[in-house]
């Protein structure tokens, strides 16, 4: 046989081992997912936007523009299925947060009164249009929709321009004042500020923290698959399990020692993090900070996401254990830590492009289940006030942890640390059913 | 004198293979017990038994009066088990790792104690400061026995002690091995090297596919099978096990 035919046949047998061909089944079927998950977001957010226009002009000419834009963007007839329109000439603020939240609607438009005489007057005076926006954090995606705002308007814009001055004309004047724009964040309005602020402002909780709770998992869960792998090739892991310890002991000593080593690790990432994030955040959002929007986070806050972000890496860690007793040698270990970054990577991903709140329900639950999820939405969630939801996690998170650190400590008091699963008397019965048949 | 271990039907299945197949011997204090047998017959796995690393499938096992199924924590306090092949952590040096395995056992001055009388035991010099990493195979087993021996085990369990080892560093291991039987220790060790367990072992019991095929003090085995050592003993004892099956 061919030399090189030879030993590269030897190393694939020893690289595709059912662990790691099983790893990659898995990664595949994830991303899949995520694919799927991104891409209705995708066209979520490319679908007509549901728009709350007021209109407080006598006159229905700007709801008449308006309509004329909408349709042109989104296609005819989309307007009267997607805008909601009100007619009321003095309605104040809370009102128009009050008719959107029922409505459930993110954006509103108001067309002031005089909007029609104003721009047909000698001089003209630009009309008035105030825009309304409903923050909801919804991650990269999440201010996307509040783009179409200012779009619509500049159309408007040029469309009124256009009628004015005439179709040869360029379209020079500028019929619209579109500057007041009002976001409401938590039910407080914040005045002349915009989703994007409000986004770039948030941005360092709902991007970093998903990121650095990945980086972390991965490289704890690296550690602790390591450490199993690494006992089982030195040959010490018999010795250990030979003192007079209990089994408990050696599974608590391995998970404290890899979660402080992930907490400081963690930590040092955080802070690197926070200040390349924070100058670059300063830059683009000015003056729009957490404590102007209300949402810094107080002590018992940060209290609750240390407890999360403990708890996560417990069961981050436990998981890893479970893995790591099933490992030969420490390079067999280094595949088996493929699942718990995909399962990390994946709650980042949605996190990051859709945000919580735009999830479907089969999406939550799913997503609700893996326990990384948690850390990497806590602070939104404390942000943006979901306090039941950070309690639902913890909860879980206490339970999931517990069970995994059970399993843990029975898989340690069994033979298939020593055996691996190929001793195993039910893995047995499983090939024997398949070797039987064939 | 009593006995430090029972072994009674004691069965090891791993799936649908029985690994050991219902052995019964017993060692007695202070003895030098040797289990001798072919590859795979079921020495480790008896060894990993007794040590309380793998679970009994059927049988009982009890050492120095503890049950090792009901009581392991009881046994891990007596026992200390140096299997095939072992070795430490290789970031540690050689003293780190004897401190590290000492704090298990004691503390204080007892633990310092314990220290030197491994120190000794090790006889390393100024390597004992060096990274086990570097050891040689002989430096690594001297490490492990001594570590072995530490704590002043009851029943000391050693799994191919001199495996792989040269002479020189074979022979002073088998001086240490004795040195730790004559303070009371009971010892069971496994090996192929019929020449040590002549040596050295006051009774053998021979294993072959996972059952008991022969057991006695060297000489009886010698005289029963009208054989010049233990090396035709163990040979024709298998062949005649083999027969029968």
């Amino acid at each position: 046989m061919n030399a090189l035919w030879n030993i590269t046949k030897k190393e694939l047998k020893e690289l595709l081992t059912p662990s790691s061909i099983v790893s990659v089944v898995i990664v595949v079927v994830m991303f899949a997912a995520l694919g799927t998950m991104i891409n209705s977001t995708v066209e979520d957010v490319t679908s007509p936007s549901e728009i709350l226009l007021i209109n407080q002009d006598s006159d229905g000419y700007g709801v008449e523009i308006f309509n004329q834009v909408y349709d042109a963007v989104y296609g005819e007839g989309m307007a009267e299925e997607y805008v909601t329109y009100v007619t009321e000439s003095d309605i104040s603020d809370q009102q128009i947060y009050d008719l959107m939240t029922e409505l459930g609607m993110s954006d509103a438009m108001v067309i002031a009164s005089g909007f029609s005489s104003n721009i047909h007057s000698d001089p003209m005076v630009p009309g008035v249009i105030d825009q309304y926006y409903i923050y909801t954090s919804a991650g990269m995606f999440g201010s996307t929709t509040s783009m179409i705002l200012p779009e619509i308007i500049s159309n408007m814009n040029y469309l009124i321009s256009t009628e004015l001055l005439g179709p040869e004309e360029v379209p020079k004047l500028n019929p619209i004042s579109y500057t007041n724009t009002n976001t409401f964040v938590n039910g407080n309005m914040a005045e002349g500020v915009t989703p994007a602020l409000v986004d770039g402002a948030v941005m360092g909780q709902t991007m970093m923290m998903p990121i650095i709770i990945m980086i972390i998992i991965v490289m704890i869960g690296s550690i602790v698959i390591g450490s199993v792998g690494n006992e089982k090739e030195n040959k010490t892991l018999e010795t250990l399990l030979t003192l007079p310890v209990k089994r408990t002991v050696i599974v608590a000593g391995k998970l404290l020692a890899s979660a402080i080593t992930g907490l400081v690790f963690g930590a040092a990432y955080m802070l690197g993090m926070m200040m390349y994030m924070g100058s670059l955040m300063n830059t683009m959002t000015g003056d729009v900070t957490l404590e102007s929007l209300g949402m810094a986070l107080g002590l018992v806050d940060w209290a609750m996401v240390l407890v999360v972000l403990f708890l996560a890496i417990l069961s981050a860690l436990g998981l890893c254990m479970i893995l790591g007793a099933f490992t030969k040698n420490y390079k067999a270990a280094q595949t088996m830590t493929l699942p718990i970054s995909v399962l990390a990577m994946i709650p980042m991903f949605i996190l990051m492009f859709m945000g919580w709140e735009s999830l479907s329900v089969v999406a939550k639950v799913l997503l609700f289940i893996i326990p990384f999820t948690h850390p990497m939405m806590v602070m939104n969630n404390l942000m943006f006030g979901n306090i039941e939801l950070v309690i639902l996690g913890m909860g879980y998170l206490l339970v999931f942890t517990a069970v995994i650190i059970y399993i843990t400590v029975r898989l340690y008091k069994s033979d298939i640390l020593i055996t691996g699963l190929s001793q195993n008397p039910y893995v047995v019965k499983f090939k024997n059913m398949f070797t039987k048949k064939s | 004198m009593s006995d430090a271990l029972i072994l009674k039907d004691v069965c090891k299945r791993y799936g649908d293979r029985d690994a050991v197949k219902g052995i019964s011997f017993s060692v007695k204090e202070g003895e030098i017990f040797g289990l001798l047998g072919p590859n795979g017959a079921g020495k480790t796995t008896t060894l990993r038994m007794i040590s309380t690393i793998l679970q009994i499938t059927s049988g009982t096992i009890n050492v120095c009066g503890y049950d090792v199924a009901t009581e392991p924590d009881s046994v891990r306090k007596v026992i200390s088990y140096l299997p095939e092949d072992a070795g430490a952590y290789k970031d540690l040096t050689g003293r780190e790792y004897l401190k590290f395995i000492a704090n298990f056992f004691a503390e204080g001055k007892e633990r310092e104690e314990m220290l030197e009388k491994a120190l000794k035991v090790a006889d390393l010099g100024e390597r004992i400061d060096s990274k086990v990493d570097t050891y040689s195979k002989g430096m690594m087993r001297r490490l492990l026995i001594a570590r072995a021996i530490m704590p002043s085990p009851k029943f000391a369990i050693l799994d191919e002690v001199t495996s792989g080892l040269d002479v020189i560093n074979a022979f002073e291991i088998r001086e240490i091995i004795k040195e730790i039987a004559s303070s009371g220790v009971t010892i069971l060790m496994s090996s192929h090297n019929m020449f040590e367990v002549e040596l050295m072992c006051n009774r053998v019991a021979m294993i072959n596919n996972g059952k008991i095929i022969e057991i006695g003090t060297p000489d009886e085995l010698k005289e029963k099978f009208s054989a010049k050592n233990l090396e035709e003993v163990f040979i024709k004892a298998v062949k005649q096990s083999e027969g029968e099956q």
